[in-house]
């Protein structure tokens, strides 16, 4: 708001300076980011800027319910931030700015957008570093490499006159839970040898193993699968596609049905008395009949043509 | 003793045996008709054609093989493919394949029997699919016994998740590859149990031709080793290990590096130094081993504490420093993409954009594996029960391959066999545990396990309950009686010990533990028939549809299109289409292709998604100095057909952008909101592509006024379709598939072809516009 009070009061001032000045100004004042509204918005893609800028059209306010732009926002300052302290010579020549939606309604009609946030970077129209190929219309950044500040300034950098030097910061707090689980997981390591020189431990690891891969559970990392839709299904429909709650109950399935038939084969043949066996044998052919069934109609689910059924 | 049920008397043991043995063979031979039989759908449903897309390379590489002999088709270089590139077919192929059926050719014909080469071709992978169910056989016995070994052999005669890549007409690398694996890796085992180098050799062998065959050999470089190293941390070094690891490592790398598309990848590589590592680290334990039965404890121990420091620091070093230096080349893209999941999306589109690179979901496994699946984890326990030596091979098998078989879909293939092992044993345990008719005596049984002594005396029995249990799991009373007898010829594994402690009563319980493993196992063949015939048995090269009386409908486009190409163009024409195709192509068009899906060259690749995804102006240029003739473009939105090439066009920017990032963004075809549309509210972008244009140009004309509605997208096209300036239609498929365009030559008055078709409509230039910037290179 304060920004907004001094702009207007720059307004007429800036009639006589130039307004490159201008943009210099109110970028030293924003710490490199320009806070736009629809006037310096018209002056900073005005067409005969010898300039490039970066602009990133958001909604910030909590009205607006716009998450993405929440999650965007600190990526972006982060990168402007950079983009601050490189020489004066190169960093003049390339501004980073942020146009709210709130300050400037009229932009986004004007450029037609019905969504945000959008980082459109603007080529200098003039000057040396005018595009060879002529081409001065801005360019969109693509978000499919998600909100994160290093490609986002990886693909800036094609645009400004030198790369923006931009360092992941190191992540010391993961590097330390990593550190001192390690050493933790050498300390209980000491402890319960025991446990991990048990074969059953080892076979309880590899099981489970088998069992989360087997139930697709790389599928919902690689694809980002939510962990249940959004009408509270958490089947995913199509044969090709799940949900992350599916791993869960396909696991369980799998780890129950298995388990049946291991009591069969390992523990029932050892009671002593026949009457209990006997419960224990029915029991187990029991449960492996209909989870099975189970089973096959969460698969008829997904895979509609499917012609076979057992009970359910 | 009582026994659940009757069984026969006076039987000598001998009778058993052979009945055993014959009943054996007979089963196997049943097994491999079966497993031959479930992979001839394809051949009755359609006809014997090769089937996709690689196969096609395959068999036109076999008929040079067949027709010119060996040495030519070594030599072979193919100025078609990749126009103007071409390709040397001899030292960018894995010949085993192709070897192996000039081979049968060549025997066949020696023979007199006049058996066409496609024949071959078509029907290898069916016939190999018998040999993988024996060698699978052989395997499993290995890991349990007889019975088990011919349950596994029947799971992976018929399992969808190998049949899927072994139907008859699929003829690929991985139709010979299976077979390779098991049998190399029950070698590998057999080499491990005796300490035989013959074994060893024999895998070593078996290793070269998978090396030659497929590029999965890599799964067995890495898991052998990787047992063999489990194996020495568990302290179980020994010189059966000692001899079966050198043998199998020394001769199978040297062999490996006599095929020329290996080279000397397996010292040059990242994939190969595991087998290396632990070659290296073999050596040092056998000689410690050697030096320790030498020297007094405490000088062994310091030396061994020294030793290992400047070993592991200079190991670690050498390998860190050659791999800085470039020597040891990094991971391959394909093969870093298994661990850094988001590697290839981001930085290789090409393997991204690949069908069977994409992650597995759950019913993909229920599907390729049905019971098998759950039987597995139980078979890994059960393994875990014992854990020999060959039975650490089948766990590591079974976490590693589970994982690969999750991230990519065409590694279920890898999983498929280790399935069916685990769950065989698993399966085979649970039977002879309820098939057995022994009756458990109950007054004995009454007596706890802890204090069991009194029974046999003359043993001494291991008294903890799960060491009982390994130890009851091993073997029949040594009773001799006719019954025992039967038992002990039945299982010949099983070796004296003391009586089990276990049994079960009464012949209900059995009756109903066997009928329902029995109805499980009827349902997996019902559900494998199943599979196999409606899902695997596709050729995709002749699409299938049913009439409305229900009788089969051919849908023969692609065949069609390719014989129009074959019969009236030059054979000089060269055709651009998406990669997929290429193989296709050339395979039944024989024409010059400027891309095929040996897709060794990202930029060829993305000039033909840069042309495909531009406007009309921007790609005849492109076209016009890649010399095409004819551009072929696969459309579904007639017919329905889901996997045309406006749906693989995504595909074609995403890898155009990543050669040409300026000029392709992705975000431009799809409208504001974000959505993929060809209807009216499609992005310009989109419109103007030249793939959206060749996909429906004259489409709302077949609708005659009535609303064009594109099947596939479910959308409805403008009444009024894209314009083509700079292309002819050629050729439309019955049934839309396959459109031909015909790229115009230049103008011969020198205008640019816009113009001159404006000019020869009788439109008048308008003076207003100014002329197109870019002009027809000329």
């Amino acid at each position: 708001m304060q920004l907004l009070v001094s702009l207007l009061v720059l307004l007429p001032l800036c009639l006589a300076t130039s307004e490159y000045q201008q943009l210099k100004s109110l970028a030293a004042a924003g710490n490199g980011l320009i806070k736009l509204d629809s006037i310096s918005f018209d002056i900073l893609t005005s067409p005969k800027r010898s300039w490039s800028a970066s602009i990133q059209l958001t909604a910030l306010d909590k009205r607006r319910k716009c998450n993405p732009c929440n999650q965007f926002d600190p990526s972006w300052n982060t990168v402007a931030k950079v983009w601050s302290k490189v020489p004066a010579e190169h960093r003049d020549n390339h501004f980073f700015a942020t146009l709210d939606f709130d300050d400037g309604p009229t932009v986004f009609q004007k450029l037609s957008l019905s969504s945000a946030p959008v980082v459109f970077v603007y080529p200098p129209a003039e000057g040396p570093r005018k595009p060879a190929n002529g081409k001065l219309s801005p360019s969109k950044y693509d978000f499919s490499n998600g909100f994160e500040p290093g490609p986002l300034a990886e693909h800036l950098s094609k645009h400004t006159p030198i790369p923006i030097p931009y360092q992941e910061p190191v992540d010391w707090a993961r590097w330390a839970t990593v550190a001192m689980g390690l050493i933790g997981f050498a300390i209980t390591l000491k402890m319960i040898s025991s446990v991990f020189l048990n074969r059953w431990s080892w076979a309880l690891g590899t099981v489970i193993v088998s069992l989360v891969m087997t139930s697709g559970y790389m599928f919902t990392r690689i694809r980002g699968s939510p962990y249940s839709g959004a009408d509270g299904n958490w089947i995913a429909a199509g044969y090709q596609n799940q949900f992350g709650q599916e791993v869960h109950v396909v696991a369980f399935i799998y780890g129950l049905l298995a388990f049946s038939f291991l009591m069969l084969i390992m523990i029932v043949p050892y009671q002593s008395s026949p009457q209990r066996q006997r419960l224990q044998v029915y029991l187990w052919t029991g449960v492996i009949m209909i989870i099975y069934s189970v089973l096959l109609s969460l698969f008829r689910v997904k895979n509609r043509g499917y012609p076979f059924k057992l009970f359910l | 003793m009582s026994t659940a049920y009757p069984l026969p008397t006076g039987l000598s043991p001998a009778t058993v045996n052979n009945t055993a043995s014959l009943l054996r063979i007979v089963a196997l031979a049943l097994i491999s008709g079966a497993a031959i039989a479930s992979r001839l759908f394809a051949v009755i449903n359609f006809e014997s054609i090769i089937h996709e897309f690689d196969p096609w390379f395959n068999y036109r590489a076999t008929k040079v093989l067949a027709s010119k002999g060996f040495y030519e088709f070594w030599n072979w270089f193919d100025p078609t493919a990749w126009y103007p590139l071409g390709r040397v077919v001899g030292g960018t192929v894995y010949p085993g394949l192709m070897a192996t059926s000039g081979v049968i050719y060549n025997i066949l014909h020696a023979l007199n029997l006049p058996v066409d080469i496609r024949n071959v071709c078509v029907l290898l992978a069916p016939g190999f699919s018998a040999l993988t169910a024996w060698a699978t056989y052989m395997f499993t016995k290995e890991m349990k016994d007889e019975s088990a070994g011919l349950l596994a052999a029947a799971f992976i005669g018929i399992v969808p998740g190998y049949i899927s890549r072994s139907v008859a007409g699929s003829y690929d690398n991985e139709a010979i590859a299976i077979f390779l694996l098991m049998f190399t890796f029950f070698c590998w085992i057999k080499a491990l149990k005796q300490g035989s180098a013959l074994f060893g050799t024999i895998a070593a062998v078996f290793y070269f031709y998978m090396v030659a065959a497929w590029g999965g050999y890599v799964f067995i470089t890495n898991m052998i080793p990787l047992h063999a190293l489990v194996l020495m941390l568990m302290g179980r070094f020994s010189h059966r290990l000692y001899v079966g690891y050198c043998s199998w490592y020394v001769v199978g790398t040297l062999a490996s590096m006599q095929v020329p598309f290996v080279g000397f990848q397996p010292v040059s590589t990242s994939e190969h130094m595991g087998a290396l590592g632990v070659f290296g680290l073999l050596q040092i334990v056998a000689f410690t081993q050697f030096v320790r039965s030498h020297l007094s404890s405490t000088q062994f121990r310091s030396l061994l504490n020294v030793g290992l420091f400047v070993v592991g620091i200079v190991g670690t070093a050498a390998f860190v420093g050659l791999t800085v230096k470039g020597t040891i080349a990094p991971w391959t893209g394909r093969f870093y993409s298994l661990w850094d999941t988001g590697y290839a999306k981001k930085y290789i589109p090409i393997i991204a954009s690949v069908s069977e690179h994409q992650p597995t979901a759950w019913p993909a496994f229920f599907m390729d594996l049905q019971f098998l699946i759950f039987l597995f984890p139980a078979g890994v326990v059960m393994c875990f029960l014992e854990l020999r030596d060959e039975h650490l091979f089948v766990i590591i098998y079974a976490a590693l391959a589970s994982y690969f078989a999750g991230v990519m879909v065409r590694l279920m293939l890898a999983l498929t066999p280790v399935v069916c092992v685990a769950s065989a044993v698993a399966l085979s345990s649970l039977l002879d545990t309820y098939i057995d008719p022994t009756e458990p005596d109950v007054a004995e049984e009454q007596v706890p396990a802890s204090t069991d002594t009194t029974t046999s005396p003359a043993q001494a029995v291991t008294t903890t309950s799960k060491k009982a249990k390994k130890a009851a799991a091993a073997g029949p009373p040594p009773a001799s009686t006719p019954l025992t007898n039967l038992i002990a010829a039945t299982s010949p594994v099983k070796k004296g010990s003391p009586p089990p402690p276990k049994g079960i009563f009464g012949i209900d319980a059995r009756l109903v533990v066997v009928l329902n493993t029995l109805s499980m196992l009827f349902f997996f063949v019902f559900h494998c028939t199943w599979v196999t015939s409606n899902a695997y048995s596709s050729p995709s090269v002749v699409l299938a549809s049913q009439n409305q009386d229900g009788s089969q409908h051919i849908i023969d486009d692609f065949r069609e299109a390719y014989y129009w190409l074959r019969q009236n163009t030059p054979e000089t024409a060269v055709v651009m289409s998406w990669w997929d195709y290429g193989y296709q192509i050339a395979g039944m068009a024989d024409r010059p292709t400027l891309v095929d899906n040996n897709t060794w060259n990202n930029t060829h690749i993305a000039t033909v998604g840069k042309a495909m995804s531009s406007s009309e102006e921007v790609a005849y240029p492109i076209l016009r100095k890649h010399d095409v003739d004819y551009v072929l473009v696969i459309f579904g939105g007639l017919l329905g057909y889901s996997g045309d090439d406006i749906n693989k066009f995504l595909w074609m920017v995403r890898i155009a952008q990543g050669v040409w990032p300026d000029e392709i963004q992705e975000p431009n075809y799809f409208t504001p909101q974000g959505e993929y549309r060809v209807d009216d509210r499609a992005s310009q972008t989109m419109k103007e592509s030249l793939m959206y244009k060749m996909s429906y140009y004259r489409f709302a004309e077949l609708f005659g006024g009535q609303q064009a509605t594109d099947r596939v997208r479910q959308q409805v096209l403008p009444k009024v379709g894209p314009t083509l300036d700079y292309l002819d239609e050629a050729f439309t498929s019955e049934n839309w598939i396959v459109r031909i365009y015909q790229v115009r030559k230049e103008d011969p008055l020198g205008r640019d072809l816009k113009s001159a078709n404006a000019f020869e409509k009788g439109k008048k230039r308008k003076r207003s516009k100014p002329q197109p910037r870019r002009r027809a290179v000329a």
